[in-house]
C-alpha cells in the first residue's frame, strides 16, 4: 500500500518539477516577440541573425495583429510588440503605467489589393472616394469603376490590425470606420492575401510588400497623378499610404532587449528590412 | 468528515482514500471557480443590461460598445442547419447498424464512425475552408462561399457521426426480446422496430442528438475558418451570407483583449453566455441517455 502512495506523490512532484524547470529557463534568455504579421518578417529574420551572434538567447516571433502585440506588452505577456500602426489613445489609457515605447524599425505602404482578374481587366487605379462606396457598399460591382460587370467581393479586416487602421485612416479619416459593404473579415496579411488570390473579385487591404501576381495593388491618387504602391515609390514618399512599422516596449529597452533592437535598426537592419520587402529607416 | 460522501468507514484509515478525496476536491474546486470567474468577470456588462447586450447587433470594441446580438444569431443559425443537415443521415445509419447489419460489418462500421467523430475540428475546416466552401460558392452562384450555410453544414458533417454512434449504442440497448416479441406477434421488422424498439430507445437519441448539438455549439476553429466572421443579423433569414457565431468570435478577438477593460469582460460575457447554452444542452443529453440506460 504505502509503495503505491509513495508512487502517486513521486508521480505528482516529477511533474511539478518539471514544470518549474521549463519557466525558470525561459525567464532569464528568452524574448518573446508578439503581434504584426507585417512586421514579423522583419523580426524574424532579424531573430535568426541574431540569435547566431549571440548563442544562448532565444528569440520567439508570434504573429496576432498589431492590437494582440501592444496588449501583450502592455500585460507583460511579450517584451517587445510588433504593431505597424500607432498605438490607440485608448490603448495608452489602458496601459498608462507601462509607458509604452516605441521604436521604428522600418516603412511600409499599405495597398488597396485586388484580385488579378480584376486588375487585368483593368482596374489598375481607384481614387479614395471610389474606395470609401465600395466599402460602405454603395458600390456593388466592379463595372462601376471601370472594370467587368461582376459583384465586388468587399475584404475587410479584424478591427485591431494596424493595416486597417491605416488604411481605414486613408479612406474614411477614421481609424476605427465601419465597412458596411464588407463580406469576409479576416487576420493576418497572409489569411488576407490568399482570400484575395482566392477569389476573382476580391479587393482588400495589404502591406504593399505582401503583393504578388495574384494580389495586385492599385496606383492610388496623390495631387493630380496616380502614384503605384512600388518600393521606389514608397521609399521616395510618393505613395500616399505609409506608415511605420513599430517595436514597442514597455519603457526603455535594457539589456539583451536593446541589444536586439539596435541590431534592428543598425546597419545589419538594413539588410534585413530591405530582404523583407519594406523601406529602411536609417538612423531613426 | 467525509463519512457523507463514503459510508464505510473502514476506507477512512486508507492514505489511498485522502489522495483521491484530495484530487476529486481539486477539480471540483477548479470546475466552481472556472464558472465563478466567467460569471465575476462579466459583471460590467451584465450590469449594463443582459436584455440590451443579449439582442443589440452593435460591437465596436473602440468604442466600448457591446452586443451579442449577430453572434447568438449566428449560432443559433448554424447549429440549426447542422442539426436539420445531420440528423436523417445520422439516424437512418444509426437504424442501419444497428438493426440490419451483421455483428461483424457493424464493428466495423461502428470502428469508422468513432475515428470520424473523434476527428479534431481543425481538420474538418481544413476540408471546409478548401472544398465545400469553395463548392457551395459555385454550385449556388455566390460571389464568395464564406457563409452561415457553409459552416452549418461543415458542423453538420462533423456531428453526424458522433449522434450516429450514440444514438446507436441506444438502439441496440434495447433488449432483443422486444423485437423477438413483436416479430412472433406477426409485426413486420420495420412495425417491430417502430412500434416495440424505437419507443424504448427515443430518450437516448434524444440524448445523442443533444450531445452532438452541444459540440456543434462549442466548435470553434472549424467554423472560424468558414463563417466569414461578419457581426451582422442577415435581413431575410438569409442563409448565404457571412455571419459570425460565439467561438469564432471568442478566437479571433481573445488575444487582443487579454484581460484588459471592457472588452475583455464582453468577451467572457460571450463565453459565459455560450458555457450555459452548452451546459443546458450536455446536462439534458447526459441525463436522457442515462435515463435510457436504467
Amino acid at each position: 500500500m504505502m509503495n503505491r502512495v509513495l508512487f502517486l506523490a513521486f508521480f505528482c512532484l516529477g511533474f511539478w518539477s518539471v514544470g518549474i524547470g521549463f519557466s525558470s529557463a525561459d525567464e532569464i534568455k528568452t524574448v518573446r516577440v508578439v503581434g504584426s504579421t507585417t512586421v514579423a518578417p522583419i523580426a524574424a529574420r532579424a531573430a535568426e541573425a541574431f540569435s547566431k551572434k549571440h548563442p544562448g538567447i532565444r528569440i520567439v516571433v508570434n504573429g496576432g495583429g498589431s492590437g494582440v502585440g501592444i496588449n501583450a506588452v502592455g500585460r507583460g505577456l511579450a517584451e517587445i510588440g510588433m504593431a505597424s500602426r500607432q498605438v490607440t489613445d485608448k490603448e495608452k489609457k489602458n496601459f498608462a503605467s507601462v509607458h509604452l515605447t516605441d521604436h521604428i524599425v522600418g516603412r511600409d505602404g499599405v495597398a488597396c489589393a485586388i484580385s488579378s482578374e480584376i486588375f487585368n481587366a483593368g482596374v489598375t487605379q481607384l481614387t479614395r472616394e471610389q474606395i470609401a462606396d465600395i466599402y460602405s457598399g454603395k458600390i456593388k460591382s466592379w463595372k462601376a469603376v471601370g472594370g467587368p460587370d461582376r459583384p465586388i467581393l468587399v475584404i475587410d479586416k479584424e478591427k485591431h490590425r494596424g493595416t486597417r487602421h491605416v488604411f481605414m485612416e486613408y479612406v474614411f479619416n477614421d481609424v476605427n470606420a465601419r465597412a458596411k459593404g464588407a463580406k469576409l473579415i479576416t487576420g493576418s496579411n497572409n489569411e488576407e492575401r490568399s482570400k484575395i488570390a482566392q477569389s476573382d473579385s476580391a479587393v482588400g487591404m495589404l502591406s504593399a510588400a505582401w503583393l504578388n501576381a495574384d494580389v495586385e495593388g492599385v496606383a492610388l491618387k496623390k495631387g493630380d497623378t496616380f502614384i503605384a504602391p512600388t518600393v521606389e515609390n514608397i521609399q521616395s514618399g510618393m505613395y500616399p499610404v505609409i506608415r511605420d512599422l513599430l517595436f514597442i516596449t514597455a519603457g526603455e529597452p535594457k539589456g539583451i532587449l536593446k541589444d536586439f533592437i539596435d541590431f534592428v535598426r543598425g546597419e545589419e537592419g538594413r539588410s534585413i528590412v530591405t530582404e523583407s520587402g519594406y523601406v529602411f529607416v536609417p538612423g531613426s | 468528515m467525509f463519512s457523507f460522501l463514503v459510508p464505510d468507514r473502514r476506507c477512512h484509515a486508507d492514505p489511498m482514500f485522502w489522495i483521491t478525496v484530495f484530487f476529486a476536491g481539486l477539480v471540483l474546486l477548479v470546475a466552481i471557480i472556472f464558472f465563478s470567474y466567467l460569471i465575476f468577470e462579466s459583471m460590467p456588462i451584465w450590469e449594463q443590461g443582459v436584455w440590451a447586450f443579449l439582442t443589440s447587433v452593435e460591437w465596436e470594441p473602440a468604442e466600448d460598445i457591446y452586443g451579442a446580438g449577430a453572434m447568438i444569431y449566428g449560432s443559433f443559425i448554424v447549429t440549426t442547419l447542422a442539426l436539420l443537415f445531420a440528423l436523417p443521415f445520422a439516424l437512418c445509419g444509426a437504424v442501419t447498424a444497428s438493426e440490419f447489419l451483421s455483428p461483424r460489418t457493424r464493428l466495423v462500421f461502428k470502428g469508422a464512425m468513432e475515428i470520424m467523430a473523434g476527428a479534431p475540428g481543425v481538420v474538418y475546416g481544413l476540408l471546409g475552408a478548401a472544398l465545400l466552401s469553395l463548392w457551395i460558392k459555385d454550385f449556388f452562384g455566390l460571389i464568395d462561399g464564406a457563409t452561415l450555410f457553409t459552416a452549418g453544414i461543415l458542423l453538420g458533417i462533423m456531428i453526424l457521426p458522433t449522434i450516429m454512434t450514440l444514438a446507436e449504442d441506444a438502439i441496440h440497448s434495447v433488449p432483443g426480446e422486444y423485437r423477438d416479441t413483436a416479430l412472433s406477434l406477426g409485426l413486420t421488422p420495420l412495425q417491430a422496430f417502430l412500434k416495440a424498439v424505437a419507443p424504448r430507445a427515443l430518450p437516448g437519441v434524444i440524448g445523442a442528438v443533444l450531445l452532438g448539438l452541444g459540440r456543434a455549439l462549442g466548435e470553434t476553429i472549424a467554423v472560424m475558418l468558414v463563417i466569414g466572421g461578419l457581426d451582422i443579423v442577415p435581413s431575410g433569414f438569409d442563409l448565404f451570407s457571412p455571419g459570425q457565431n460565439i467561438p469564432s468570435k471568442l478566437g479571433r478577438e481573445a488575444a487582443e483583449a487579454i484581460g484588459s477593460g471592457l472588452h475583455w469582460n464582453a468577451l467572457l460575457a460571450l463565453g459565459a453566455v455560450l458555457f450555459f447554452g452548452t451546459m443546458l444542452l450536455t446536462g439534458a443529453g447526459s441525463w436522457l441517455l442515462r435515463r435510457n440506460k436504467v
